[in-house]
C-alpha cells in the first residue's frame, strides 16, 4: 500500500482490488495470536503451522502468494480457556486446545484433503456431540457478535483485512456525506450509552463537547480496563484496532477535534503493539493524519501507556496522567466534556463505545436502537468468568436474562455445584443473588438491584465461595488502588478492611454491622471520585442479600462456605484414608503424620489450612469442616486397603 | 467588572462575588464551615471533605465540597443539616485514630473540631501515623516556596508524605514554615537536628510501609 | 591548574556548542580516563563530583562492586541511554512514558535516573518520585533477573490464585515486591493481566502460564537459570 487514498472512490477501488485478489475458496488457517491463547502456547502452534505448510510445499519460500495456503494470525474470539484456537477456511472448521504436535494432522487432513480431525473439535460435555461450526457450540450459538465476529478474520497487523471487510466505509460516508451535527444527531438517535461503566448517553456527551467553548478539542479512548476479571477491551483493541480508530475519527469529526489520545494499560503490551502498528498503517494509507481521504479533515492520535493504577481509568485521573502529572482524580464540578485535558473540551469514551460507532453509521441509528431494551440499545460484551463451565467473552443483546447468560451460554455452574451469586461491574458493582436471575440485563435494571453494568465483568460464584471473603478481597483491592487523597475513601476503606480482617479471623463483633453501614454511607456521599462513591457497593449488597453469612462469621465464628482459613479445619477421615502419602508430601509445614501403612493424621496445631492436602487426596478422604475438629484418632492405626478394582 | 451574585446559605440570603467558592462566600459573611485541608494561600485541595455541604439546585440535592464548588446565582446551600453533620462526625471519627491519644497539653485543630461535633472517641482501630495527609506542607513547599522539597509517595492506604534524605536537602530551604502549617504534632526537627532532615524523612532504600 | 587539567578544560570549552548534557557527559568521559585529576572549576566540578559519587553507590546497588573507573563508565553508558529515551519520547508531558521505558530497559528507576531526568526535563525530583511510587509498575530498587508475576485479579482469586502466589513465595523465600538474595527472581503480585478465562495465571518474564496449579509452580520456576 504505497499510494495514499485521496477520495472515497479510491477507497472503494482499493477494497475491490483486495477482494478480487482473494480467492474465497482459498484455504486459510487462522490461529488466535492474542494474549489469552498465547498464555496457552499459541505462538508455538502458529510457528509449527507455518513450518508444516512450508514443508509440504504449500507456500513459496518468500512471502505468501495469493493462490497458496495462508496461515493467518487473528484476534481473540473470547473462548480463551479452550485455546489455542485454530479455524480452517473456507469450511470454517474450528479446532480447540491445539498443540504443536497436532499441526501435521491439521495440515495433512483438513488443509490438503478437506477432512475433519474429529478429536480437535469441540465436544458438548453432556451429549458428546461435536461442533462442526462455531455457531454449533452453545457458547457461541446464543451470542450476537457484531463487534467481535471480525476478530476471526482479521490479522490486526494488516489494515487490508479490515478494508476488505468494509472497513473505513463509515468514515468515508461521514467525511463526504454528513455534516458534523448530523453525525451527532445519528448517535443521539441510536441511544448508544457509554460502555465503560457509567452508561452515559454518548450522543449527549458528544454534543456537550462540540458546543463547549474552547479550542482545541480532544477525543480520548479509555483502554485502561482496570476491572480485574474484564478483558473485552483487550480483545477488541488487540484483535480489531482499526474499528476503534475509525469510530474515534468519526467522533472527532463530529465534535470538531483534530487530536486524540489512546490510553492503554501497561499490562497489555500486545495491545499497545497492535494499536501502534494500526496507527502507522492507517497513516501510510492516508486514512489517518493530514487530509484524510482527501477530505481536508486532519486527525492525529497518540498512544499513552498506563503504569499500573486502577484509579487512572477515572476520567479526570486519566487526563492528569496524559498531562504528565500523577494520575489522581481531581475534585471537579465541571464535566470533562467542557473542561478536560489542559482545561479544553475533551470527550473520553470506552473502547467498546467507539467500536460501535462505525456500525451505527453504516447500518443506521434505527437499526441500533431497535436492538436491546428500551433504555439500553445494542449489544454488550460481557466477560463471563468464575465458577461457570464456559468462561470467556460473550457478546449479547442487551436484555438477555442473567439466567440465560449464566446457564445457556455459560453452561451452568462447574462441577454441578449450586449457584450462589453473580457479581457485575467489577469492584464498583454489587452481588446479585439467585432471586434476581431473571432480570433482563441493561444499565438501569442492574442499578435497580444495587449493582451496575460497569465495564461488563460478570463473575459467577457458587456454594463454595464465601461472600464475606470476596467482599474483603474487593475492599483490599480498592484500599490499595485508591489514590488515597480524600479521607472518606482512604481512611474509610482502611477501617472497613480492618473490620473484615477481624470478621474473617473469627474476631467479628456485633457492632461491626452498624460500623460497616455507617462507613459505607460516608463513602457514598462524601468521596472525591467515583472509585470512592462506588467502593462500598459490594459491602452494601452483600450485607443486604447475604446477611446470614456475616451473622455466621460474627456470631458463630463459622464460615458456611468453608473458605476463611481461620474458621476452617482439615480432617482426614480414618475410614477413607488409603495411606498413599500424597497429602503428607504436599504439606508445606509437615503437619501430616503417617507412613505407608498407617492412617494419616493432621496435626491441627501445625496445620496452616492451605488446602494443599485436600487438593491432592484421590480418595476424598480429607474433609473441610468448621471447627471444632473431632478428637484425633489414635496414631499408628494400620490402614485397611480397599480391594483393587479388576 | 466582577458580577455580584446572591445565594442562600442555611436560609440566609447573602451576596458574593462571581468566581468565589461557597466556602469563600460563607467565610466573608462570618458563616462557619469546618475545614482541615483548606488554606487561603494554597489552591483548594478538596481532600479532607470536612467542608462538605448539601446544595439544592433545580430541585436536586447533592453533596459537594464547599472549598471547590463555585458560588452560583440562586444556589441553596445547607451547611449544617443533620446529614452534613453526620458526615463531619464520621470524618472526624476516621481522623482521630491517626493521632496520638488525647493529652492535656496538645489540643490541635482536629481535637477541637471533634469536641465541637461531640466526637469523644473513635470506634475505629488506631493507626498513629500522626499525619492526616492534608498536604499543607507539600502544597506550601510547591506552590508558595517553589522549592519542591517534600512530596507525596505511594497511594491508597499506603500514601505518605516524604522528605527523601538522599535528594531533598539540596532543595529544602530549611525555612521551617511548613512546620506551623501542620495540624498535628508531626512536623518537628529530626533528633539529629541536621539541616533540612525532618521527621518526614523516609530514605529511598526504606520500603514504603506495607509494600 | 596543571597543564593536563588546562588542556582537558579547554577541550571541553571548545565544544561549547554542545548541549549542557553533552558537556557533562564529555566531562564524565574524560573524568573516567583521568579521574585522578581534580577539575576545579565550579559549577562543572560540583556536578561532576556529585555524579561521580553517585556512580559508586549505583554500582553497589546493582551488587556489582567495581573499580571507580568502571563504575563511572557504566554510569555514563546508562545516562546516555536515558538521554536517548528522553529524546525519543518528548517533553515533560511524556514523563510517565519516559519512566516506563527506563523501567523496561534497566529494570528499575535508580536515583541516578531520577536526578538525570529531573535535570533534562526541568521537572522537580519530587514529582518524579511521586509518580515512581504511585504506580505499581515502577521499582525503586533493582528487580531480579527473572520477573515473576502472579495474577490476583478477581477471576484468578476465585480460581485459587492466592494458593499459587503462596507456593511461589514459599519456594523463593520472598514476598511481594522482593528480590531473592542473589538477584535471580523478583516477585510481584499484579491485579489483572486480561487472561481471566485462564485463571490462575502466572507470568515469568514474557512467558505466560495459564491454569496453574500450586504443584506446577516448582517446575515452571526451574526452567529459568
Amino acid at each position: 500500500m504505497v499510494e495514499k487514498i485521496r477520495s472515497p472512490a479510491e477507497l472503494e477501488k482499493l477494497r475491490s482490488e483486495i477482494i478480487a485478489r482473494r480467492d474465497p475458496k482459498k484455504r486459510i488457517i487462522t490461529a488466535c495470536a492474542s494474549t489469552g491463547c498465547s498464555a496457552l502456547g499459541a505462538r508455538k502452534v502458529i510457528e509449527s503451522l507455518k513450518e508444516e505448510v512450508k514443508k509440504r510445499g504449500l507456500v513459496g519460500q518468500v512471502g505468501v502468494k495469493e493462490d497458496e495456503v495462508e496461515v493467518k494470525e487473528t484476534g481473540c474470539l473470547g473462548f480463551c480457556e479452550l485455546g489455542p484456537r485454530v479455524i480452517v477456511y473456507p469450511e470454517e472448521v474450528p479446532y480447540f486446545r491445539v498443540k504443536p504436535e497436532d499441526t501435521p494432522e491439521i495440515v495433512s487432513e483438513t488443509v490438503v484433503k478437506g477432512k475433519i480431525v474429529e478429536r480437535l473439535l469441540y465436544a458438548d460435555p453432556t451429549t458428546g456431540e461435536k461442533a462442526r461450526k462455531l455457531e454449533d457450540i452453545p457458547f457461541y450459538k446464543h451470542q450476537l457478535r457484531l463487534l467481535l465476529k471480525n476478530n476471526a478474520l482479521i490479522d490486526p497487523k494488516k489494515v487490508e483485512d479490515y478494508i476488505a471487510l468494509g472497513g473505513y466505509g463509515a468514515l468515508s460516508k461521514v467525511l463526504f456525506q454528513m455534516a458534523p451535527e448530523q453525525v451527532i444527531e445519528e448517535i443521539k438517535k441510536s441511544n448508544l450509552r457509554g460502555r465503560g461503566g457509567g452508561g452515559f448517553p454518548t450522543g449527549r456527551k458528544w454534543e456537550t463537547t462540540r458546543n463547549a467553548p474552547g479550542e482545541p478539542k480532544y477525543v480520548l479512548v479509555n483502554c485502561d480496563e482496570g476491572d480485574p476479571g474484564a478483558f473485552m477491551d483487550r480483545a477488541l483493541m488487540e484483535g480489531n484496532p482499526h474499528s476503534v480508530l475509525e469510530g474515534l475519527m468519526i467522533g472527532s469529526y463530529a465534535m470538531g477535534a483534530n487530536e486524540g489520545f489512546i490510553y492503554v494499560r501497561e499490562e497489555y503490551p500486545l495491545t499497545v503493539e497492535n494499536i501502534t502498528t494500526a496507527i502507522k498503517q492507517a497513516e501510510d494509507c492516508g486514512l489517518l493524519g493530514g487530509n484524510i481521504m482527501g477530505s481536508g479533515f486532519n486527525f492525529r492520535v497518540n498512544v499513552h501507556r498506563g503504569a499500573g493504577a486502577f484509579v487512572s481509568g477515572e476520567s479526570s485521573a486519566l487526563m492528569a496522567a496524559i498531562e504528565g502529572e500523577v494520575g489522581e482524580p481531581r475534585p471537579k464540578y465541571i464535566h470533562m466534556a467542557v473542561k478536560g485535558l489542559w482545561e479544553k473540551p475533551s470527550c473520553l469514551n470506552n473502547v467498546e463505545t467507539w467500536a460501535n460507532v462505525p456500525l451505527i453509521i453504516l447500518n443506521g441509528a434505527g437499526w441500533f436502537r431497535d436492538m436491546g431494551t428500551k433504555n439500553s440499545s445494542g449489544t454488550k460484551i460481557f466477560s463471563l468468568v468464575g465458577k461457570v463451565n464456559n468462561t470467556g467473552l460473550v457478546e449479547v443483546l442487551m436484555g438477555i436474562t442473567l439466567r440465560d447468560l449464566i446457564f445457556k451460554i455459560g453452561g451452568g455452574i462447574r462441577g454441578g455445584k449450586r449457584f450462589k451469586a453473580v457479581q457485575t461491574g467489577g469492584p464498583s458493582g454489587g452481588f446479585i443473588p439467585e432471586k434476581y436471575l431473571d432480570l433482563h440485563i441493561d444499565f438501569d435494571e442492574l442499578t435497580k438491584v444495587g449493582s451496575m453494568m460497569g465495564s461488563g465483568g460478570v463473575i459467577v460464584m457458587d456454594e463454595d465461595t464465601c461472600i464475606v471473603d470476596v467482599t474483603r478481597y474487593y475492599v483490599d483491592f480498592l484500599s490499595k488502588e485508591s489514590c488515597g487523597k480524600c479521607v472518606p475513601c482512604r481512611e474509610g476503606l482502611r477501617q472497613i478492611l480492618n473490620i473484615f480482617k477481624r470478621i474473617c479471623s473469627g474476631l467479628g463483633e456485633e457492632g461491626d454491622f452498624e460500623n460497616l453501614e455507617d462507613l459505607s454511607e460516608l463513602l457514598k456521599e462524601a468521596s472525591l471520585c467515583a472509585l470512592g462513591t462506588t467502593a462500598t457497593n459490594p459491602v452494601v449488597t452483600s450485607l443486604t442479600h447475604f446477611r446470614g453469612e456475616y451473622e455466621a462469621h460474627i456470631r458463630e465464628k463459622r464460615c458456611p462456605a468453608k473458605v476463611c482459613r481461620a474458621l476452617v479445619a482439615y480432617y482426614i477421615q480414618p475410614e477413607k484414608c488409603q495411606a498413599c502419602m500424597k497429602c503428607s508430601r504436599s504439606c508445606p509445614v509437615d503437619a501430616i503424620i503417617g507412613d505407608k501403612d498407617t492412617i494419616h493424621v493432621i496435626d491441627q496445631e501445625k496445620c496452616i489450612r492451605c488446602g494443599a492436602c485436600y487438593e491432592e487426596c484421590q480418595f476424598n478422604a480429607i474433609e473441610k469442616i468448621s471447627p471444632p475438629t473431632p478428637p484425633p484418632p489414635r496414631r499408628g492405626i494400620k490402614v485397611i486397603r480397599k480391594k483393587k478394582r479388576e | 467588572m466582577v458580577r455580584e451574585i446572591s445565594l442562600k446559605i442555611d436560609g440566609k440570603e447573602i451576596k458574593a462575588r462571581e468566581g468565589m467558592t461557597i466556602l469563600q462566600a460563607a467565610k466573608a459573611k462570618g458563616i462557619e464551615i469546618p475545614t482541615l485541608c483548606y488554606d487561603e494561600q494554597l489552591k483548594p485541595y478538596g481532600a479532607c471533605r470536612l467542608c462538605t455541604v448539601e446544595i439544592v439546585k433545580e430541585g436536586r440535592r447533592r453533596m459537594v465540597v464547599s472549598c471547590v464548588y463555585p458560588a452560583e446565582e440562586g444556589l441553596e446551600v445547607e451547611a449544617n443539616n443533620e446529614k452534613v453533620r453526620k458526615i463531619r462526625r464520621l470524618i472526624l471519627e476516621l481522623l482521630l485514630p491517626l493521632l496520638p491519644p488525647p493529652s492535656d497539653t496538645v489540643t490541635g485543630p482536629i481535637e477541637t473540631l471533634a469536641e465541637k461535633y461531640g466526637v469523644k472517641k473513635s470506634r475505629f482501630k488506631a493507626e498513629l501515623t500522626n499525619c492526616t495527609l492534608c498536604g499543607h506542607c507539600v502544597r506550601y513547599c510547591t506552590e508558595v516556596k517553589k522549592a519542591n522539597a517534600i512530596c507525596f509517595i505511594g497511594r491508597g492506604t499506603e500514601r505518605q508524605i516524604a522528605f527523601v534524605p538522599e535528594l531533598a536537602p539540596n532543595h529544602c530551604l530549611a525555612c521551617r514554615e511548613c512546620f506551623s502549617l501542620c495540624p498535628t504534632s508531626k512536623m518537628v526537627d529530626s533528633v539529629e537536628g541536621i539541616r533540612g532532615v525532618c521527621s518526614l524523612s523516609i530514605p529511598i532504600s526504606e520500603k514504603i510501609k506495607g509494600k | 591548574m596543571t597543564e593536563e587539567q588546562r588542556s582537558i578544560l579547554s577541550r571541553i570549552q571548545k565544544d561549547a556548542n554542545l548541549s549542557k548534557t553533552e558537556i557533562l557527559l564529555k566531562g564524565l568521559e574524560l573524568l573516567s580516563e583521568y579521574y585522578s585529576l581534580g577539575l576545579d572549576t565550579p559549577p562543572l566540578s560540583l556536578e561532576l563530583k556529585r555524579l561521580e559519587g553517585e556512580a559508586v553507590h549505583h554500582a553497589e546497588a546493582l551488587k556489582r562492586i567495581r573499580r571507580r573507573e568502571d563504575a563511572l563508565k557504566e554510569m555514563i553508558r546508562e545516562l546516555h541511554d536515558i538521554d536517548e529515551i528522553v529524546n525519543r519520547c518528548g517533553g515533560p508531558n511524556a514523563l510517565i512514558q519516559i519512566l516506563l521505558d527506563i523501567q523496561k530497559q534497566f529494570g528499575w528507576i535508580s536515583k541516578l535516573a531520577v536526578m538525570w531526568i529531573s535535570k533534562r526535563l526541568g521537572v522537580p525530583f519530587s514529582s518524579i518520585y511521586q509518580i515512581a511510587t504511585f504506580y505499581k509498575v515502577f521499582s525503586l530498587t533493582p528487580k531480579g533477573r527473572h520477573r515473576v508475576r502472579a495474577c490476583l485479579g478477581t477471576a484468578c482469586h476465585i480460581r485459587g490464585g492466592p494458593r499459587v502466589m503462596e507456593r511461589i513465595e514459599r519456594l523463593l523465600g520472598i514476598g511481594d515486591g522482593d528480590v531473592t538474595p542473589e538477584g535471580k527472581f523478583g516477585l510481584e503480585r499484579v491485579n489483572c493481566l486480561g487472561c481471566c478465562a485462564l485463571g490462575p495465571v502466572m507470568v515469568v518474564n514474557d512467558d505466560y502460564y495459564g491454569n496453574v496449579k500450586p504443584t506446577e509452580v516448582g517446575k515452571i520456576l526451574s526452567k529459568y537459570g
